[in-house]
């Protein structure tokens, strides 16, 4: 333990005399070109003091045996990284809390002049009493600490870099500190030199937030070979190389097959097949390769109806004959040998061989392998017609339950706002009261309701209630036909309209901006809507995408490829609408009245 | 303003017919022809590359009888997915015949889900392919029936021998040797299997394991075989107790903890399991795991993938006194035993052709149905130039032609399957009980919880029997509670729903109101009549109805029973590990994940607002994460966390980061229970966009002159920071945090989605959540006393914690306007 904690400080004196460093080379060049006053000799005075600091900082370093471990060349800088327990991390939190008050209490405490001596006494209390609470609450983790007898330990490290990278990063600190203090030093520039370290930090905060985006549609680019790599991730896709190529003995065709089985959807299906056998009744019989939710399939096709077609065969490379060359894999052995037909160099050309399967590497390039796409929605279920009855369900999901939303909510909403009925104080308390109400307490008697209305495996569960205005919607509402000042109102009374038409032409127009913002949050929800699909969805034919994205996760989880490509499209109308809508997305918050207060 | 507005608002409407026209174009693109011909539906079977047998035979059931269409609907479907066929059964649109595991026939027909069958039986007794007993190992037709009535034929039998790799064993010889262990030969006991696994573990510098030489959970043996071999089990004769607490299961269930502490804990041999992969690199093939017990069906994995691995095979490993017939085993006949299992077709309640289904039944498993597929298959394998090796029948006959015709040449195979047959005659059965998946699951719990040390085998033991034991007792107690109609509280509601409408209507009447008013108050009825109607239908009376299922014991087919507070009581008794882990870990979730989740948003807003240009470009990169759909960012995320660091994008960078510079290992994520809630935190984070668009627009909304102000009385940024700022904002803050807390008290879909497939909720059920639970009892078991109960627990406990937040809001949150 003690190693551990001389590592500690050790490395606590690095770093603080890296960055004492770092402003002591700032305030230094800010002390040069300063004008003589009071702003020179507050630079300068910061700059003794960071100097200062980095030379006790850097001492301590020399003076500290610092032994993590693990052992690395070059230039290694120390960092530590506690391991502890839930307790130990409250002890941690609150001693440094109060640390900080105790060394503003302490060391940090300002000049006091007469006028602010009475703020300055509250202040102190206060810090007082919050240092003495952070001590409180460490004894009490402390306790807890005590009672679970979990460990506490401090993990040594360090980031090792080349003496070139080391001296680099320094020269650029330096360099970028100086730029940066001369910057500083006249007005203009100052916000120039604040805006680069803030667009700095949203890059990377950028950069954080969209990585798990680009590895999401990288992944739906890649092969299944790139998944794994064992010299890290794979950040660049890679493709095989296959060329097309036609075998005499084992003929690939295209044509129309004709199954009676699986209902209707595959009666004329057209599909890509290998020919297993020759019937004696000259009729083929033949074995579906794509698409692959039918491949397998085994059916008799009459010879004439058949159209030879390519197949795409691997490009490998290998050794044979101690000459390097490039050739195409034309059959594929049980035992994992391989037939080579070698296309280059010249003097091998045309030859065949058998290769041990080790023996040879795919011939790859970078590129995307595009196929995951259209092979995902080939593993679709027959019923899900490669994906679109996934989509027609969504889109019917999404149309009514928008149409229902808007129109019950404004209704309901309209009578709230601008109609004087009795009763209307305690239903609208009522009505907001609904917000808090979680879902799960009408869970499972509404799913009995749907069930005597026998609407179980059907869309209606999840469209119909949208019909009966939700909370939320009428309360959004309310508030914008609460501003539509009395005028208008009033004027299309005197013309004798009725209130369906006043509401209808008159207050709905009004409200525009409101409804394409509800609209947008219905569509989402909608689209996310998965718990719904889960409890009254059984067959494919009536399931949305959110839902089958789920399943195809459990079907095909093992491959990424596949998986990342269906994820990708599953959210790519949202994404559309999103571009296509971005300001109600973000000025909805607004609309709202929730960012306004 | 206006005209944008409009413009905007024409291009949404504009949308919105661009979707209506896409779905009717495609509604009739997708149109169908009707059928003509009676519909057969099946779920249950795969269909795939391995599944061309069961193909052909739906084929030749379809050539054979064209009066019937027959569909397959393996997905969304059957399977193990008692949740799906319950909705299906209770919601009446169930399927003619499923394809089920058979050790759950107890479940469904103790309900009265399934149809008996021996009716059919009866009446076809004369034809040949009617399934007889005699034709069927016992122990599996025993499985098949419940209260003395078959309710399913079975279909195949596996039972699970010991697989060793014989190279493993030949490389790592000297080692064996010097622990004076025989190289040539297999272990036979258990302290054998434990020493030649330990022997033959390796370990990577870091620690992880490199290869594993036995897993006690690996393959397919669960606590059952390790019980069974003790002659433990786990239901008493009568099928009235449950007996998970006894010496021998206590002993099975304290080795499967030795295997995993030998290797250096369940933890760890489960981060090891992250990193497998299937088909060619399965564990096993590629020699990352020297011995495991399974079943029949990886050998046509072998001979497909790796035709040349040199396995081996034994009898499952027994307890040492079994072998050397001493102590409790002194008169024991058979030296090893194992345990079988499999599927079987049976018909659900609410069939709507259950004579195809039965005609179906008789088709596909007779022995001749069965070599139809089994030739198909070698067809399908022959044709890609493999062999085949052929799934064991739970028909006698079948299996001895089977095995006739399709014995493989190789002998290390034939030697394989023979095994497996042999083993048959020494088989156990789960117990064919309604509580067969309960103690499916509670002995996955306790097997979990005993290997990750949360108590001794005896106490998870006791605590899983108590459990099964409750449920045992309600379901042969429930005589003794009434039954209750369940339309009287409907009618009781209903008439005093109509007195209330007939008093307000009657009180509008009385009160004084103009005829103008009268008029735009019936307007006004009928303008939020929605509202009320759905109120009525969708919040009060399901609210009601809830409160009152709370208080009874209901399965949707069988009658309710008032049980009082039973529910509630047991709660807090028998359930409270359960409880209490479900709400521990939400409060983990909302209390670790929204401070984090706002503070991300405050950040980044605070960032935003102060740049100028580019706004847009980075509002968008932050907001975009908050729009994925949830099921998309949690297939997303799984894959992202992924624990192997060749595949896992984050355990990648750690790797190349932290593992490097500190030597910490790459934590489990979602596999490790103390990383599992972290890394939903980690995902919630990510999705902070949308608090962080509200934060903006609450910036926005600060007056200027409010820091100009400051700035005169010499504020530092930091001091404006907490005392404009931060006041200003507390209503934002207050919202997200609200909001955010009742978020997190019902998640359920990431965890449904997230949660790994081989464990309970999560590893050590880490990711158990009320709501989760609530679903898993309402809608896997229609437990609808008990999961009404949860529900009212989980309003409640929202409630008052909103309540409390309010309470508290009055001290921090700022409001501008105070009346």
């Amino acid at each position: 333990m003690t190693a551990s904690i001389l590592y500690l400080i050790g490395t606590i004196a690095t770093w603080v005399a890296w960055c004492s460093f770092g402003v002591a080379v700032f305030r230094g060049v800010e002390a040069l070109l300063k004008p003589k006053g009071i702003a020179r000799s507050r630079s300068t005075a910061a700059f003794v003091k960071a100097a200062a600091t980095a030379a006790i900082g850097f001492l301590v370093v020399l003076v500290f045996p610092m032994k993590s471990g693990l052992e690395m060349t070059g230039f290694r800088l120390p960092i530590v990284w506690p391991v502890l327990p839930f307790s130990g991390w409250g002890i941690f939190i609150s001693v440094c809390f109060a640390l900080y008050r105790g060394y503003q209490l302490l060391i940090d405490r300002p000049v006091s002049s007469d006028d602010q001596t009475q703020s300055q006494q509250s202040q102190i209390r206060a810090w007082m009493r919050q240092a003495i609470a952070a001590l409180i609450c460490a004894f009490i983790f402390f306790l807890f600490y005590r009672s679970n007898k979990e460990t506490i330990e401090i993990v040594k490290g360090s980031i090792p870099f080349s003496l070139t990278s080391a001296l680099a990063i320094v020269l650029f600190a330096v360099v970028a500190l100086i730029l940066m203090a001369i910057a500083a030093t006249s007005v203009t520039s100052r916000g120039v030199a604040k805006k680069v370290v803030l667009h700095v930090m949203l890059l990377v905060g950028s950069f954080v937030f969209g990585l798990p985006f680009f590895w999401l549609v990288i992944t739906s680019f890649k092969e299944d070979i790139d998944m794994s790599s064992a010299n890290g991730l794979v950040w660049i896709p890679k493709v095989s190389e296959e060329v097309p190529y036609r075998d005499p003995t084992n003929p690939y065709y295209q044509t129309t097959m004709r199954l009676a089985l699986q209902g209707n959807n595959y009666r004329d299906q057209s599909v890509q097949a290998d020919l297993i056998q020759k019937e004696s009744n000259g009729k083929y019989l033949l074995n579906v390769a794509r698409p692959m939710t039918l491949e397998g399939t085994t059916f008799e096709a009459e010879p004439s109806t058949l159209t030879e077609i390519d197949r795409m065969i691997p490009v490998v490379s290998g050794t044979y004959k101690d000459t390097a060359y490039v050739g195409k894999v034309i059959k594929e052995m049980n035992d994992g040998h391989k037939e080579i037909y070698i296309t280059s160099p010249a003097s091998l050309a045309g030859q065949t061989y058998m290769a041990n399967p080790s023996d040879v590497t795919p011939v790859r390039h970078v590129g995307l392998k595009l196929s995951n796409y259209p092979d995902a929605l080939e593993y679709l279920p027959k019923e899900a017609n490669m994906g679109l009855t996934y989509l027609k369900n969504t889109l019917i999901l999404v149309f009514f339950s928008v149409v229902g939303t808007i129109l019950s909510s404004s209704l309901v909403a309209y009578a709230f706002s601008r109609l004087k009925f009795p009763g209307k104080g305690a239903l609208f308390t009522v009505l907001l009261s609904t917000m808090m109400l979680p879902a799960a307490v009408t869970l499972l008697p509404t799913f009995l309701i749907f069930k005597n209305l026998g609407w179980i495996d059907t869309l209606y569960p999840l469209w119909v209630p949208a019909f009966f205005a939700s909370a939320f919607n009428v309360f959004l509402l309310r508030q914008f036909f609460m501003t539509i000042p009395n005028e208008l109102e009033d004027a299309s009374k005197i013309d004798g309209c009725s209130y369906i038409k006043t509401f209808w032409t008159i207050m709905l127009p009004q409200v525009k901006p409101a409804l394409a913002v509800i609209a947008i949050w219905t569509f989402m929800a909608v689209w996310n809507n998965f718990m719904g699909p889960l409890v009254y969805i059984n067959s494919p034919e009536n399931m949305p995408i959110a839902y089958a994205v789920q399943l195809f996760k459990t079907d095909r989880g093992g491959e990424p490829g596949l998986m990342m490509a269906f994820a990708t499209m599953s959210m790519i109308p949202v994404l559309v609408l999103f571009f296509a809508a971005q300001k109600y997305f973000i000025e909805g918050v607004t609309l709202s009245g929730l960012g306004g207060r | 303003m206006a005209s944008f507005i409009s413009q905007a608002q024409s291009r949404i409407l504009r949308l919105l017919g661009l979707c209506l026209l896409a779905s009717i174009l495609i509604q009739a693109a997708a149109a169908q022809v009707p059928h003509e011909r009676k519909d057969f539906i099946i779920w249950g079977i795969a269909q795939n590359n391995d599944s061309k047998g069961t193909e052909a035979v739906v084929h030749a059931f379809q050539a054979a009888h064209p009066e019937y269409n027959v569909r397959l609907l393996s997905m969304g479907a059957g399977g193990m997915d008692p949740q799906k066929l319950m909705t299906s059964i209770v919601g009446n649109v169930a399927p003619d015949l499923v394809f089920q595991d058979r050790f759950t026939i107890g479940d469904w027909a103790s309900r009265g889900a399934f149809m008996p069958l021996d009716d059919y039986i009866k009446r076809d007794a004369a034809d040949p392919n009617c399934p007889k007993a005699s034709d069927y190992y016992p122990p599996v037709w025993q499985e098949a029936t419940y209260g003395g009535h078959v309710y399913g034929i079975p279909y195949g039998a596996d039972d699970r021998i010991l697989y060793y790799n014989k190279a493993i064993f030949r490389e790592d010889a000297d080692k064996l040797r010097a622990a004076g262990l025989d190289p040539t030969r297999p272990p036979r006991t258990w302290t054998e299997l434990l020493a030649y696994g330990k022997v033959l573990t390796e370990y990577n510098p870091d620690g992880t394991i490199k290869r594993a030489g036995y897993l006690p959970n690996y393959g397919n043996t669960w606590l059952y075989l390790y019980s069974f071999q003790m002659n433990g089990n786990f239901m008493s004769a009568d099928g009235r107790t449950c007996t998970f607490d006894t010496p021998e299961n206590e002993t099975a269930l304290a080795y499967m903890v030795q295997g995993y502490d030998q290797v250096g804990g369940y933890e760890k041999a489960k981060g090891f399991e992250t990193g497998f992969l299937q088909n060619e690199n399965d564990p096993f093939l590629v020699g990352k795991i020297a011995m495991k017990t399974d079943g029949d069906w990886i050998l046509q994995d072998i001979i497909k993938y790796a035709p040349s691995l040199d396995i081996g095979n034994a009898p499952a490993p027994v307890p040492d006194d079994r072998y050397n017939h001493v102590g409790a085993f002194k008169n024991e006949k058979d030296t090893y035993t194992t345990w079988v299992g499999g599927f079987c077709y049976s018909i659900p309640k609410g069939s709507r052709n259950p004579e195809a289904a039965w005609q179906f039944m008789k088709f596909a498993l007779n022995p001749e149905g069965r070599m139809i597929e089994h030739r198909a298959n070698r067809e399908w394998e022959k044709h890609r130039d493999r062999s085949y090796i052929p799934r064991m029948s739970a028909n006698i006959p079948a299996n001895a032609l089977i095995y006739k015709e399709f014995q493989p040449a190789d002998p290390k195979f034939a030697a394989a399957l023979k095994l497996h047959i042999d083993m048959l005659a020494h088989s156990s059965v789960r117990p064919p009980t309604f509580v067969a998946q309960e103690l499916w699951d509670e002995q996955v719990k306790a097997t979990e919880a005993a290997c990750l040390h949360k108590g001794s085998p005896k106490q998870v033991l006791l605590a899983s029997q108590a459990r099964v034991q409750r449920d045992l007792d309600a379901f042969y107690g429930e005589g003794k509670y009434p039954i209750i109609n369940l339309w009287i509280p409907f009618w009781v509601f209903t008439g005093a729903f109509v007195l209330l409408i007939l008093w307000v209507m009657f009180a509008f009447r009385k009160k004084k109101l103009g005829k103008l008013s009268k008029g735009e108050a019936r307007w006004a009825y009928l303008f939020i009549s929605p509202w009320v109607i759905g109120f009525i239908a969708f919040t009060l009376g399901p609210m009601l109805a809830s409160l009152f299922f709370s208080f009874t014991q209901y399965n949707v087919l069988n009658p309710a029973r008032f049980v009082g507070i039973k529910n509630y009581t047991e709660m807090f008794t028998t359930d409270w590990g359960d409880t209490w882990k479900a709400f521990s870990n939400v409060i983990y979730l909302a209390g670790v994940g929204v401070p984090l989740m706002v503070f991300t948003g405050l950040a980044v807003a605070l960032l935003l607002n102060g740049a100028v240009k580019g706004i847009r470009f980075y509002r968008t990169m932050f907001y975009m994460p908050a729009i994925v759909p949830t099921v998309a960012s949690a297939v997303l995320w799984i894959w992202l966390l992924y624990s192997d660091p060749h595949r896992g994008l984050i355990n990648g960078i750690w790797d190349a980061t932290v593992t490097k510079w500190l030597g910490l290992a790459p934590p489990g994520w979602l596999n490790a229970e103390a990383w599992s809630k972290p890394s939903l935190v980690i995902m919630g984070a990510w999705g902070a966009g949308s608090g962080m668009i509200l934060w903006l627009a609450g910036l926005k909304g600060i007056p200027t002159s409010l820091y100009e102000a400051s700035s005169l009385d010499g504020a530092t940024p930091r001091q404006q920071f907490w005392a404009v700022t931060m006041p200003q904002l507390s209503p934002i803050l207050f919202f997200n945090v609200v909001m955010g807390f009742i978020g997190a008290m019902q998640e359920f879909d990431r965890i449904y989605i997230m949660k790994p497939t081989d464990s309970a909720v999560g590893p050590g059920e880490s990711l158990l959540t009320p709501v989760y639970k609530l679903f898993h009892d309402g809608f896997a078991y229609f437990k609808m006393g008990s999961a009404s109960a949860m529900a009212w627990a989980i309003f409640i406990f929202i409630l008052l914690l909103t309540l409390a937040q309010f309470a508290l809001a009055k001290n921090w949150v700022h409001y501008e306007v105070e009346n």
